[in-house]
């Protein structure tokens, strides 16, 4: 299990040498952080050239957190995430076509164009709950959905990525302190990326570390690595069947460093630079991963190699996928609002074209 | 036809069930209806479950929930810490996985505590993603019992703007549960308000078929008139309802729209009405400025041009808070003296 780490000094060091997932699970995270990556740096290219409508909301650094966690949870379990989350979104099984029609506000998008870039959701296929910007108002749904699996007798578990900007806001706390009380099956996973927009932790917190607020409620309280992946899956794993066995919520704080501004329009030049050229040096979950089965001798060269050009392919699929997916008819853009009128459960119509 | 009781009448009886609660002649008030369907329906379905602040063994600010405890056990009766935002949250993220929760606010006032879970999340989501939110939030709103202004508050407004929520806000008992029923058996999420002026003032003989509905979007005319339409709900639909029989002793007729809900509102029956009477009062306890009363009157305006004889009119509190003393309450809001004077000022266009 974790326990406090240093998150600007030490490099992070893989998990001893032990594996603790079948060698062939180990390839396709490694494939998923490789796509996440790719994925986060190729939208951010289109965004700046103009090509890619709205926002985005880089994850870049922090795909050790999302993947580490979501990689631990089964197809039943919940997942609640933040619109900084879509690798733990894709972990959870969303099809990369379809994230990225949602980009383009196509039909084929999980919201149907309703919302963008990554306000998404698969509540119904895979799941997940669909981001809202108000992060923090979906914990308090969280804990029920996880209410509903403990009156149900269910064995599910939910599990909420939250960031530190949300640590200090009360719905945090409310959530929080109710999942305790009643010993709920939820796993609340902070993705400590140290800075809420351009505010550092220093005036978001006035303690050390997010991890030892669990004292507070009573739960155990765990600090990982966000850079290592499966220091993160071992203590999501962890958790998540204390919770799934009746014994009630953990907290982890998974410490990263948001590489990247808040949102595409951000320079992020509050950002130390020295700390970023650590992070990045020496916390890169994607990297520490892949040298990680290098040198185990799961994967070689060749198999890195490989697994790249499938990457570029998966988003070049996706790509060609989302503008060739036409645009919502606007006669639709009043349907839906209330369950009666069959827009959710009826096909959409597809006649809006491809050109706004 | 309802009758009204002494304010000290309470939930009288202590039989386990809501039913046993009713007067020795079978009528029910309206606090007493409101309970029988959300125990009816607690029966019928075990999806249906209750979440609130001291609704367990307290059984509810006003003792709507009394016995529930008992019956239904503490996994259908939550007691909840004094957290709205996660009172609302939770009763969605339990939709969300086909519970069909029914959580209560101790007054609607404190449904602004839990604000943005109920415009953010209640309201938009369906919309966005399709997921069902079969969700009841139910509390007692409105003024005249000199409960000052965090316990008086109408908040119809606040949610109506956002769309996605149905709000009801029954006036009789009857129709207190018939409205209750089927909002627990909508999939949508419906605010439904008590008015707790009515809650033990009202009573009257209420159905006792398990699948009585009055459904969602259908307002009522309670009293039949031909020179003037009073448009109302909650308690000012009594106080219209007595103003019209004063009025009638003078000679004017005035007919009493009962909106009941209040999302989606019923234009067909209001509409009929000003068809036929050619002047529209529209009495509301939301605020005058953007409240239920604006919406309602811009609605006949634009609609009922051609029928109308007289400027729609618009009875409402201004946008302040509600003040306590009996002589500020009773200034501030609409009085049964200030819809017959509104009644005959428009008659006599």
């Amino acid at each position: 299990m974790a326990t406090e780490v240093d998150p600007t000094t030490a490099p992070a060091e893989m998990s001893g040498g032990s594996r603790p997932l079948p060698d062939d699970e180990l390839v396709r995270m490694l494939h998923v952080l490789k796509l996440c990556r790719y994925f986060d740096e190729r939208m951010e290219a289109l965004y700046r050239q103009g090509r890619l409508p709205g926002a985005i909301y880089s994850g870049r650094g922090q795909e050790g957190t999302h993947v580490g966690v979501t990689w631990a949870l089964r197809a039943d379990d919940s997942l609640f995430p933040t619109h900084r989350d879509l690798t733990a979104q894709l972990t959870k099984g969303l099809d990369l076509k379809r994230v990225m029609a949602q980009f383009w506000g196509r039909i084929d998008g999980y919201t149907r164009g309703r919302d963008g870039n990554s306000h998404i959701g698969d509540w119904q296929g895979n799941k997940t709950f669909t981001v809202m910007s108000h992060l923090p108002i979906a914990y308090p749904v969280a804990v029920g959905a996880a209410l509903a699996y403990k009156l149900k007798g269910e064995p599910n578990v939910a599990l909420a990525i939250c960031g530190d900007g949300s640590t200090s806001n009360g719905r945090w706390h409310e959530a929080i302190n109710t999942s305790a009380i009643h010993r709920l099956p939820v796993v609340w996973v902070v993705n400590n990326n140290q800075f809420a927009y351009s505010t550092p932790n220093a005036l978001e917190f006035p303690i050390p570390t997010i991890a030892e607020r669990s004292v507070a409620y009573g739960i155990p309280g765990v600090r990982v690595d966000g850079g290592d992946v499966l220091e993160v899956f071992e203590a999501a794993r962890a958790a998540i069947e204390r919770a799934r066995a009746g014994d009630g919520p953990t907290l982890i704080e998974s410490v990263s460093l948001r590489w990247r501004g808040h949102a595409g329009h951000d320079p992020a030049k509050y950002m130390p630079d020295e700390l970023l050229q650590d992070y990045m040096a020496n916390h890169d979950p994607v990297r520490n991963l892949e040298d990680f089965l290098l040198a185990e001798g799961v994967v070689t060269e060749n198999d890195v190699d490989a697994l790249m050009e499938r990457v570029e392919a998966e988003f070049e699929q996706g790509y060609e996928y989302a503008l060739a997916s036409p645009f919502p008819e606007p006669a639709d853009a009043t349907k839906g609002l209330w369950v009666e009128d069959g827009y959710w459960t009826s096909e959409p119509g597809r006649a809006g074209g491809t050109e706004a | 036809m309802a009758t009204t009781v002494k304010l000290d009448a309470g939930a009288a009886g202590h039989g386990a069930e809501p039913r046993g609660k009713r007067d020795d002649d079978g009528q029910a008030t309206y606090l007493i209806a409101i309970a029988e369907a959300l125990w009816e329906e607690m029966e019928r379905d075990e999806r249906v479950y209750m979440l609130g602040e001291d609704i367990g063994a307290y059984g509810g600010a006003f003792k709507v929930t009394e016995g529930f405890l008992d019956r239904f056990g503490s996994g259908r009766v939550i007691d909840t810490p004094i957290a709205e935002e996660t009172i609302v949250g939770m009763a969605v993220g339990s939709a969300m996985e086909g519970l069909r929760p029914v959580a209560e606010f101790q007054y609607a006032d404190f449904m602004s505590s839990g604000f943005d879970s109920i415009a953010t999340v209640l309201g938009r989501y369906h919309y966005r993603s399709g997921v069902p939110l079969p969700v009841v939030l139910r509390g007692p709103s409105g003024g005249y019992v000199r409960a000052s202004s965090f316990h008086s508050v109408n908040p119809e407004p606040w949610f109506a703007y956002g769309g996605g929520i149905k709000i009801v806000a029954p006036a009789f008992p009857a129709d207190a549960k018939g409205l209750m029923k089927s909002a627990v058996r909508d999939d949508n999420p419906v605010l439904y308000l008590e008015h707790k002026w009515i809650y033990r003032r009202i009573k009257e003989t209420v159905p006792t078929d398990p699948d009585f509905l009055v459904p969602i979007g259908e307002a009522a005319v309670k009293r039949e008139g031909t020179d003037v339409s009073i448009i109302t709900s909650g308690a000012l639909v009594h106080k219209s309802l007595e103003a019209a029989e004063n009025l009638a002793q003078r000679g004017v007729s005035a007919e009493v729209v009962d909106l009941r809900t209040i999302v989606p509102i019923d234009e067909e029956t209001v509409l009929n009405s000003i068809a036929k009477t050619s002047r529209a009062l529209v009495v509301s306890e939301s605020y005058r400025f953007v409240g239920i009363g604006a919406e309602v009157g811009a609605t006949i305006a634009e609609k009922a041009f051609e029928h109308l004889d007289a400027p729609v009119t618009r009875l409402s509190p201004p946008n302040m808070p509600v003040p306590f003393s009996p002589t500020l309450e009773d200034a501030f809001l609409p009085q049964v003296a200030d819809i017959e004077r509104a009644v005959e000022e428009l008659s006599a266009w």
